[in-house]
């Protein structure tokens, strides 16, 4: 039995960075840390591997308490987002070295080294030296490493954002499958959120010196419960629109501050919001729900406004509109055939049931209180 | 804080109750932070850092500070030889540097210093800057560079001792190859009498300033290759001259690189000693006599301990002053590296 | 500028750089031909630019004396040494100063032990003097002169290896523990390859400014032992002026240092520019 538990955990040095972070990850999981760079993922890391000491807090592998341990007695394996190769030695004896650390027989380790080699199809690169192989196999090389010691919990630091896109899809597909990451508890961190949503098991959003949200990756993506999760997850990123609560008519309404926009809450949302009235509000609208509609479409349940183009960007697969609205920039998803100009005006269909509406002070999701 | 037992989930997930924490506002900074004792972030054992910078800051104890202190304290009293040996020596208060700095032979020494500094260590930088970037700049032959610059640089290695007699067997006034040379180009027509009261401190500057050149040069040249050629490709797009480069990109960026080469020199000049036991024995007439060279005379020949210490202090403070200087300028130019 | 202008101004300053090496070299081409005279030769009053008769045989010669050969041995015993000393204390230093420089002393510690690099010796010698005087080996033995040039080489060794340490990433280190190794064999499995080859030209440079010192020898060691730096300077003294052997011998004792330069140089510079320029 081998889940990782982190209690109360705090580590500061100018400034605090880790602020009572509780975490448990159990044993099979591959949970995925995500958030922006400089938030204090790699320190959490750290932290666990033992590199740095908390300030307070707990750090358990099953029964074991690792948090006076130093790192060379935790059985925590880690790969850097630096890869940090030895430079000096071969990529076997890279892969080898914890084995020789707990100095096991030569013919033990030619064995699992050849076994992980072939694992992560780098058996013809043994020979060579880290400065005289790729990226994507230098990575292999480091989670070789970390899969040749067996530890207890895995903590991979940004492991594929340095690669080029080819070789990070192949490497997002062999963490999938590797059994050995997916039979202990795995600690993953990385900033980029598609990686995240492919790969957690769980994910916890990292903010404000601790996780603001864990869940699966649908939970996360579809109910943020903090703007900054909203914000952060989600590609192209978010509209935010901070608004005032009103009735007009007798619906419930919110018009955003300092500009023309105002649109309908659906119906579902109205109950909850219906006691702020005349409140603050901020209101999160994804791209996704929102649609550019020709004459005489139908819009079943969406507001329609109308809008200018500011600047389109074909991307391929898909398009990003943006258009201004009543002195509101929002950002559209389109398909990839569509075709604008700048300063056309268009028509926008805005999916309220979808919106997403966030207390302007503390940032929650007010729906889910 | 977080419940994660997956099978209790609640839709959506679990949800952290955070307080705001903004690193550049003190006021939302929880409590822990403030009542914190900060550890040191250590993996070895405390004290191991402490162990090994132990053994070495010991030993420059034992053959620094305690000589030092020694020195400080023998340059209070009236030590010599006799007295040394029979513990014997009693307090003169400022005795000694009362007779060091009064004495013409101090006063004389500085001036030979001087002279030294002037004409040996700034001339020195002057020279081997100059050579270091006509060296880099005109000759664009890679290999042909290499070799001129270990040519130029040859000297640097000797030690002092083979210098010394090197340029004492050249400048040898009756038949010595200077002199011969300088006869057979017609420059001069009698031998020049190159150790006498008048000459003998220059032919320890001619000696030194062929024998060190070679340090600022390095040093300048090294400094040199080391700036980035895109700021040249970009000068020369801009069609700036040779002369406007030099002046406008080389030099202001070579400030620290020449700078550096100045005070190494300079503390050395402090520190110079070698050449004139060699060459001269500060002689004749204790004419080429340096203050580095008059504290160990007294101190070591002349048995007059308390009076060598108060020579050796005034050199201790001089070249203090201007080692923490040094340093200081040091510091800044390798924070500016990112280094320090 | 014209562009005949500047071609005068490029000639005028290569003469002189061409000037500044005849300069340079005179001395190296006396040294040797005078090393290849006859002693009669050497003492005419019109030298001679070129030996009239070949004397290879000098190189030989100087080692007649034994004095002359253990002068060398002693001069290696010490450089040598004081080189393992300098490099074993100034490790221990200088990797202590790059990954715990709080817990060392800091910044400022660091800079201490630097600033005794340029220390005056005359500040030294003469305590030290009285001080291996009441040991009892005494002052004139292989282990004064060893400890004595720690003054100079420990903080330089300290200082270029501080460098070296701080240019081999930390996270090797930290890898190598998470691979198990304890700090000591993680130091011996990465850390220290890592910095070797750093750590063999501080090596080398120690050693060539061990050899090279005059100073310290000369006034504290001179009848058990003599290193080749105060034997040179003596060679002239008795009845006859032997300018032809001393050359000969200055010739083969300047031999190391010359040799370690021109394989050195680049590390040489950031050794004698403290580490402000990387050569």
């Amino acid at each position: 039995m081998a889940r990782l538990e982190i209690e109360g955990l705090c580590k500061g040095w100018d400034f605090p960075v880790i602020d009572r972070l509780d975490l448990t990850v159990e044993e099979g999981e591959f949970f995925v840390v995500v958030g922006p760079s400089g938030i204090g993922k790699t320190t959490l890391l750290r932290l666990v591997a033992g590199l740095e000491r908390p300030d307070a807090g707990t750090i358990r592998v099953g029964e074991r308490d690792l948090t006076g341990l130093p790192p060379y007695r935790r059985r925590v394996a880690m790969t850097f987002e630096s890869y940090a190769l030895y430079p000096h030695l071969s990529v076997f004896e890279n892969i080898a070295s914890p084995l020789r650390a707990r100095g096991m027989a030569k013919a033990k380790i030619d064995e699992t080294v050849m076994g992980v080699a072939k694992l992560l199809r780098i058996e013809q690169l043994l020979n060579r030296r880290p400065g005289e192989i790729s990226g994507g196999q230098k990575q292999r090389t480091a989670l070789g490493r970390t899969l040749v010691a067996e530890p207890d919990v895995f903590l991979l630091d940004e492991p594929i954002s340095h690669l080029d896109a080819k070789i990070r899809h192949e490497l997002r597909l062999q963490f999938h499958t590797l059994e050995a990451l997916r039979s202990v508890a795995t600690l993953y961190v990385t900033h980029d959120y598609a990686e995240a949503l492919s790969l957690g098991d769980r994910i916890g959003v990292m903010g404000e010196g601790g996780l603001l949200q864990v869940g699966t990756a649908r939970e996360i993506f579809q109910r943020p419960q903090h703007l900054f999760v909203a914000k952060h997850l989600g590609q192209p990123s978010i509209n935010v629109v901070e608004a005032s609560l009103g009735m007009q008519g007798d619906a419930l309404h919110f018009a955003a501050e300092g500009a023309g926009l105002a649109l309908p809450v659906a119906g579902p949302h109205s109950a909850t919001l219906a006691g702020r009235d005349a409140g603050r509000i901020t209101v999160g609208i994804r791209p996704q729900h929102v649609q550019v509609v020709k004459d005489g479409q139908t819009t079943n349940g969406s507001a329609v406004v109308e809008a200018r183009v500011e600047m389109y960007e074909a991307l391929g697969a898909t398009g990003i509109l943006v258009a201004e609205s009543g002195g509101v920039r929002l950002m559209a998803l389109t398909p990839p055939d569509a075709i604008f100009q700048h300063g056309e005006p268009v028509r926008l269909a805005l999916r309220s049931e979808a919106f997403l509406y966030f207390d302007a002070d503390s940032g929650r999701n007010v729906m889910v209180d | 804080m977080v419940d994660s037992t997956a099978a209790d989930e609640p839709a959506g997930g679990s949800l952290a109750v955070r307080r705001r924490l903004d690193r550049g506002d003190p006021s939302t900074f929880p409590e822990w932070f403030n009542t914190r004792k900060p550890r040191a972030n250590l993996i070895v054992a405390r004290w191991v850092p402490l162990a090994l910078v132990g053994l070495p800051v010991l030993v420059l104890f034992c053959i620094v500070v305690y000589p030092t202190v020694w020195m400080f304290y023998h340059a209070l009293h009236d030590t010599n030889m006799m007295r040394l040996f029979q513990s014997n020596w009693s307090f003169v208060g400022l005795e000694n540097f009362q007779t060091v700095l009064s004495s013409e032979r101090f006063g004389d020494s500085i001036v030979h210093l001087g002279i030294y500094l002037t004409f040996g260590a700034v001339l020195q930088v002057l020279l081997g800057a100059m050579l270091a970037l006509i060296l880099y700049e005109l000759v664009k032959n890679n290999f042909l560079r290499v070799v001129l610059l270990i040519a130029m640089v040859l000297p640097m290695m000797l030690p002092p001792s083979i210098v010394g007699v090197l340029w004492k067997f050249l400048l040898t006034p009756s038949n010595g190859a200077v002199n011969q040379a300088l006869l057979n180009l017609g420059l001069i027509d009698q031998h020049i009498e190159w150790f006498n009261a008048g000459m003998s401190l220059w032919a320890i500057i001619i000696a030194d300033v062929w024998n060190w050149t070679a340090l600022p040069l390095l040093i300048v040249y090294s400094g040199r290759v080391s700036l980035p050629p895109a700021v040249y490709e970009a000068a020369r797009v801009d069609g700036a001259g040779a002369w406007t480069t030099l002046r406008r990109i080389t030099l202001p960026m070579l400030k620290e690189v020449i700078a550096i080469a100045f005070i190494v020199r300079f503390m050395d000049a402090f520190k110079f000693v070698d050449l004139v036991f060699i060459m001269t024995s500060g002689g004749p007439a204790q004419s080429s006599e340096l203050p580095a060279y008059i504290a160990f005379q007294r101190g070591i020949r002349e048995f007059a301990i308390g009076e060598a210490a108060a020579y050796a202090i005034v050199i201790f403070i001089a070249s203090a002053v201007l080692i923490t200087l040094f340093l200081k300028y040091l510091k800044k130019v390798l924070k500016a590296q990112g280094f320090a | 500028m014209s562009k005949s202008n500047y071609g005068l101004v490029k000639l005028l300053f290569l003469t002189f750089m061409g000037l500044w090496l005849l300069i340079t070299l005179f001395p190296f081409y006396w040294q040797i031909i005078t090393a290849l005279k006859s002693a009669a030769e050497t003492n005419r009053t019109i030298p001679t630019f070129w030996p009239e008769v070949m004397h290879p045989e000098n190189f030989i010669a100087v080692f007649a004396e034994a004095s002359n050969f253990n002068a060398l041995v002693d001069s290696f015993i010490i450089a040598t040494g004081n080189t393992l000393a300098s490099l074993f204390l100034g490790t221990l230093a200088g990797y202590a100063f790059a990954r715990f420089p709080r817990q060392a002393g800091g910044e400022n510690m660091a800079f201490w032990v630097l600033s005794n690099r340029m220390f005056p010796p005359v500040a030294v010698v003469l305590p030290m003097f009285f001080l291996f005087d009441a040991t009892p080996w005494g002052t004139d033995s292989h282990i004064t002169l060893i400890i004595l040039y720690l003054v100079f080489n420990m903080p330089l060794a300290t200082w270029l290896m501080m460098v070296f340490f701080r240019d081999a990433p930390r996270e090797l280190e930290e890898a190598a523990y998470l691979d198990g190794y304890t700090p000591l064999r993680a130091f011996f499995k990465v850390t220290l390859p890592l910095v070797l080859p750093g750590m063999i030209s501080v090596a080398m440079l120690c050693w060539i400014f061990a050899w090279n010192e005059y100073l310290f020898a000369n006034l504290l060691v001179g009848s058990n032992v003599r290193t080749f730096t105060i034997v040179i300077p003596t060679f002239t003294h008795g009845s006859q002026s032997l300018w032809n052997l001393q050359m000969a011998f200055s010739l083969i004792a300047m031999l190391p240092p010359v040799i370690l330069f021109i394989l050195l140089r680049r590390y040489m510079v950031r050794g004698l520019s403290l580490g402000v320029v990387k050569g």
